[in-house]
């Protein structure tokens, strides 16, 4: 019954005080409740996509990182409109979207994505990936079991970053998180390489992402590794 | 208008305080004014708890309450505070100078004219943040329906402080968060710098980024973004002169 859902899935999360949670456990509560393949939530900041709070599985991680790099994508969408965004056929859409970013989450597995925006009040964090291997909607009852699950996770980040020392991330918020640093280590060699600003070299290395057809992330490592030379 | 047209358009003004940006100094201010032209009080004040928990006098429906009020405070005695410390209401007592439950507070107020009062706490379930004070300038007691309609209004704009103070604190964890991780991000930034000018790993960066900051008590953010600027003298990094930025 839709009245006994914020109990139930705060049962579910367990019987400790919230500050012991972790966003790992959050993103798996969302998937199992939810009932779906996979979870992960994707963290915004000032406007700009920082990386994961957490994923549940390697196709969850690729949802994530996709958006990273391509900047498209289903939670960017739910983040940017302040609306839930559903796809329930991402083989066979009815209006098609996400042209650089279909192709890849198809190819990986990913049938249907359903992306909730992260909120308390007016303030806007992110969004709630989930996605399923098969194509079809949410239940009514899922729906709203993913939107209390959003309202939790986002209520979390402000309570665990108001704890957090003064001009540091909160350490529960890292834990599990990737937020990309490996992209800014690169973004810095790189502009000494070229002798550019890091603002002009994320640019290129976007850039030579997609052009290449590669993951950020991967192309940041091997500048880093200095396999890659700009 | 008439009475219920007036409470009707107060109850709708306060209700708008919800969904839309307000002062609390004004919200306050029109709640206390209420009480007196509608509810037929002879003056009103409120008050709110500070961070540390002391009693301030925020809003007033006349210059003699804003100074009964402060007496009040000053006296630590008066219908205001006990509403406030039991968080419930005050019913409506018969000021007699020198006796009664506020026997200073009574003095001062019936030379002001006001010969009862009754006071209502600011409260939402278990959290009292403040109290609203009516005082009559008759013998009797507040109607009762005058009393439910107070009680209204001191619960909407109860939630309404609450739901502001809230949201208020939700927008600064949010932009210390932003700050935190920029702030991260520029330390990333310029590890990534000092690895290619030293050509060292980015332990070594880290480590040379950090001790420069210590040794010259700086914060480590503030090296990490003079680095990016090219505004740091170039012995953090490397001996060879600063590259050309776009």
């Amino acid at each position: 019954m839709p009245s006994d859902r914020v109990p139930r899935i705060l049962a579910d999360l367990s019987a400790e005080d919230h500050g012991e949670w972790s966003s790992a456990r959050l993103c798996e509560v969302a998937r199992d409740v939810v009932g779906v393949s996979g979870a992960g939530v994707m963290l915004m900041s000032g406007e700009i996509p920082r990386g994961s709070l957490c994923t549940t599985n390697e196709v969850s991680n690729l949802i994530e990182e996709l958006q990273y790099t391509l900047g498209e994508g289903p939670c960017m969408d739910a983040y940017d409109q302040n609306r839930v965004v559903v796809e329930s056929d991402l083989a066979d859409p009815g209006v098609p979207r996400w042209p650089a970013f279909t192709p890849q989450a198809v190819a990986a597995g990913v049938r249907a994505v359903f992306a909730f925006p992260l909120q308390v009040g007016a303030v806007r964090l992110g969004a709630l990936d989930l996605y399923r291997d098969g194509p079809g909607a949410l239940t009514d009852e899922q729906h709203g079991d993913a939107m209390v699950l959003a309202d939790v996770i986002a209520q979390w980040v402000l309570d665990v970053q108001a704890q957090a020392p003064e001009g540091a991330v909160a350490d529960q918020l890292e834990h599990d998180a990737d937020f990309h640093y490996v992209v800014h280590n690169a973004a810095g060699v790189v502009s000494v390489q070229l002798g550019v600003s890091v603002t002009e070299a994320l640019i290129r290395l976007r850039a030579y992402a997609f052009s290449h057809d590669r993951r950020l992330r991967e192309v940041a490592e091997d500048v880093v590794a200095r396999r890659l030379r700009f | 208008m008439t009475r219920e047209a007036d409470v009707v358009q107060s109850l709708v003004d306060l209700a708008d305080t919800l969904v839309a940006d307000y002062d609390v100094v004004d919200l306050l201010t029109g709640l206390a004014d209420r009480c007196v032209t509608i509810l037929g009080a002879a003056a009103a004040g409120v008050m709110l708890a500070s961070p540390s928990g002391d009693l301030r006098l925020v809003a007033s429906s006349s210059e003699t309450m804003r100074v009964l009020e402060l007496f009040e405070l000053q006296a630590e005695e008066g219908p205001c505070l006990d509403a406030f410390r039991t968080g419930e209401r005050v019913e409506h007592e018969h000021l007699r100078a020198g006796s009664g439950r506020w026997p200073r507070f009574a003095t001062v107020a019936i030379e002001a004219g006001f010969h009862s009062a009754f006071a209502l706490p600011m409260r939402l379930r278990d959290t009292t943040i403040g109290a609203l004070n009516l005082v009559s300038d008759q013998d009797t007691p507040m109607d009762e329906a005058d009393a439910l309609v107070a009680r209204a209004f001191a619960d909407l704009a109860t939630i309404s402080v609450i739901q502001q103070r809230a949201a208020a604190e939700s927008q600064r964890v949010n932009e210390q968060l932003s700050h935190a991780l920029n702030s991260r991000i520029v330390i990333e930034q310029a590890k990534g710098i000092v690895f290619e000018r030293a050509g060292i790993d980015m332990a070594e960066a880290f480590s040379r980024l950090r001790n420069y900051a210590r040794a010259h008590n700086l914060r480590l953010t503030d090296v990490a973004q003079a680095t990016i600027d090219g505004t740091l003298e170039p012995h953090v990094s490397t001996d060879t002169p600063r590259t050309t930025r776009s």
